[in-house]
């Protein structure tokens, strides 16, 4: 760390971990209703209040981890300190404010309603607030020094994409074909455009801090994987677009392009791995290449694979809508982003605590539960799902039916999901043990 | 590779995948209002479309696939269920559909389920490219007689079993033609306490006359 200012990132790393955790509880939660229908929470917190909350703060720590990311990375590629420290720690405080007031709506009823935009529109463009705050902090620093850096271009891209992306998803349309159709330039283009814009750069700028290769093999790289991610994933979206009352030409599309999206994954795993044969410094942080590497192979695995297996529209016919679909969000979310962030998290924080060494057992503990545990979720979860599939849509028995030949598959996953949540305990502790040292 | 040849990639790949990508969009927004028959979506459908999403309905079930995997997929659902039963059901869920696995009930108003059964009946006319696709097996194996499918449509698994599928509430209708005939489920169906006065079996006496004689005849033909 050479910057006073990158330690503004603490304080959102801090968030972000509290609220992860949190996400975990009230998964919990959703994963017991699955497998006891008894459900004493019916009338307090029902299923899909539950899942409203499981999934908004799944996005909400992983936007704070990039922003806490963002304000450590920028001040290093600019080289020179935030433009302004009172700006990021005001914004802090009013996201946490309106992330508070949207999960406690959610509990008291208040809803929007669409499936990871449930926040109501007053607080939706308080979040627009929130983006245009920090992407004026992040220019401003940008614009400070103009050190266009691949790195930081892509970054502030992803960024500006992110924040664009979200405004199609803020309007009420009668047509609820049309809103699924908006509503998928929100959802699709973040996670499989806009987050993997900030992932590559993020990975990019710690791969090269890391492993000390050169800037500009790093940048060559990273602008292939962009380029890869953005050719596939625009037109990609269309295999969002085969059942949802768009015209069938995106079978062909959506299914072409989509099925070519393991590629750039697949070249992200390449180059971390190059990167780290070819270093030119010995990594003295072992745990955040741990993290670095196993969020390569998990990404490719959560995203790509999981992905492929249902993109083209011959299977998906049979298994859009069911479980498939939910071991794959869940692989894929935790591979691809919320292991950047634990990377970037692990990467970052020693630094900002100026430690030279610290122990690092029990990271590595962490990353070795929580890796295993998801990949027992994801597994169970298909396996619900392709009993589901062959159930309920290829033999035709009804949907409640069909549940009850799931239920074993419910209970591993829930069973696997503890462990998980034991890798997250490990996490948080190892976290604030570090997050408490005195710098 | 050099720098310069990696930044061209991503421009030419970014670019050629916008610019099909906004072409399709637009032939895909000019073609949407007649596939999905935008000409039916009146004041109700919309309002309906509000209440699906203010009682935050898709986090539970999906729709187009899409949302919560917790309960059925509503895309169809009016392809199989008539408008008074989804009424009834949605006035008390735990009624209609005594199932371990609940609905809560949400207390809508009569107006709001009025508005919500409008908008699930646009959605059913949806056109999704087949979407969900009829199941092989059934398709290949069975056809429904009439009476079986005002059995489907009235949702009488909810509390009867035949061969092992259904809720348990009321008897396994299994081999009920064995021991009742015909006549006498048609007066049940109608009057469940005409035979037992502490029934708990609502009347189906709204039924049409041909569908009770279908419904009683698959019935009395269990065997």
């Amino acid at each position: 760390m050479k910057y006073e200012s990158q330690k503004i990132a603490l304080n959102y790393f801090i968030v972000a971990a509290l609220l992860f955790g949190l996400q975990i509880i009230f998964g919990l939660i959703l994963g017991a209703k699955y497998v006891w229908d008894f459900d004493p929470l019916l009338n307090i917190l029902p299923f899909n209040t539950a899942r409203a909350i499981h999934i908004n703060l799944l996005v909400v720590w992983l936007l704070f981890g990039f922003m806490g990311g963002t304000y450590y990375i920028v001040p290093e590629e600019a080289q020179t300190e935030i433009y302004s420290k009172n700006l990021a720690n005001f914004q802090l405080l009013l996201f946490a404010i309106i992330g508070v007031t949207a999960i406690a709506g959610y509990i008291l009823g208040w809803s929007w309603g669409m499936p990871f935009l449930e926040q109501p529109t007053v607080l939706k463009f308080g979040i627009v607030i929130v983006a245009l705050l920090f992407l004026y902090n992040i220019f401003m620093t940008m614009m400070k020094t103009k050190k266009w850096t691949v790195i930081q271009g892509v970054l502030l891209g992803g960024l500006v994409m992110l924040a664009g992306m979200f405004l199609f998803g803020v309007f009420f349309m009668n047509n609820l074909a049309t809103q699924y159709f908006w509503w998928w330039w929100v959802i699709h283009l973040w996670v499989e455009g806009a987050w993997e814009l900030i992932t590559g750069a993020i990975m990019a700028f710690m791969l090269m801090k890391l492993t000390g290769v050169d800037r500009e093999v790093v940048e060559k790289w990273l602008y292939v994987e962009i380029g890869l991610v953005l050719f596939t994933g625009i037109v990609g979206t269309g295999h969002h677009y085969y059942w949802i009352g768009t015209p069938n030409y995106w079978l062909w599309w959506g299914g072409i392009f989509s099925a070519l999206e393991p590629l750039p994954i697949l070249f992200m795993v390449i180059d971390t791995l190059r990167s780290v044969r070819e270093r030119k410094v010995e990594i003295a942080n072992r745990v955040a290449l741990y993290w670095a590497v196993g969020c390569a192979v998990m990404h490719f695995f959560g995203a790509g694979v999981w992905g492929f297996a249902h993109t083209l529209p011959q299977i998906n016919q049979w298994t859009h809508g069911t479980q498939i679909t939910a071991s794959h969000g869940h692989f894929a979310f935790f591979g691809a982003y919320a292991m950047l962030n634990l990377t970037l998290i692990y990467f970052a924080l020693p630094q900002i605590k100026r430690l030279v060494t610290f122990k690092q057992s029990l990271g590595i503990k962490a990353f070795w539960f929580m890796c295993s545990f998801m990949v027992l979720m994801a597994l169970s979860l298909a396996i619900a799902g392709i009993v589901q599939t062959y159930f309920q849509r290829v033999m035709g028995m009804d949907f409640l039916t069909t549940q009850e030949y799931m239920r074993l598959w419910y209970t591993v996953f829930w069973v696997s999901a503890w462990g998980f949540t034991a890798g997250v305990v490990m996490f948080l502790i190892d976290f604030f043990r570090l997050a408490k040292t005195k710098s | 590779m050099t720098l310069s040849q990696g930044k061209a990639i991503f421009i030419w790949g970014t670019a050629i995948s916008a610019v099909i990508f906004l072409v399709l969009t637009y032939d895909s927004l000019v073609q949407m209002p007649k596939r999905t028959q935008e000409t039916k979506l009146d004041a109700h459908v919309a309002a309906g479309k509000w209440v699906w999403q203010k009682y935050n309905c898709n986090d539970c079930h999906t729709i187009l696939g899409i949302g919560g995997y917790y309960a059925p997929d509503v895309t169809k659902v009016m392809s199989s269920r008539d408008k008074e039963w989804i009424t009834s059901f949605l006035k008390d869920p735990e009624r209609v559909w005594p199932n371990p696995r609940k609905m809560p009930n949400l207390h809508l108003k009569d107006q709001e389920i009025a508005d919500l059964v409008a908008f699930l009946d646009w959605v059913n006319g949806i056109d999704t490219n087949n979407w969900p696709p009829k199941p092989m097996v059934a398709t290949a194996v069975t056809s429904i007689s009439p009476g079986e499918a005002v059995y489907k449509a009235q949702g009488c698994s909810a509390c009867h079993t035949i061969a092992g599928v259904g809720g348990k509430v009321g008897p396994d209708l299994s081999r009920i033609g064995t021991v009742r005939d015909k006549e006498w489920i048609e007066v049940q169906l109608k009057n469940p306490k005409t035979h037992d006065p502490k029934s708990i079996m609502p009347s189906f006496s709204k039924l049409s006359q041909k569908d009770l004689d279908d419904l009683a005849h698959y019935l009395a033909g269990l065997r």
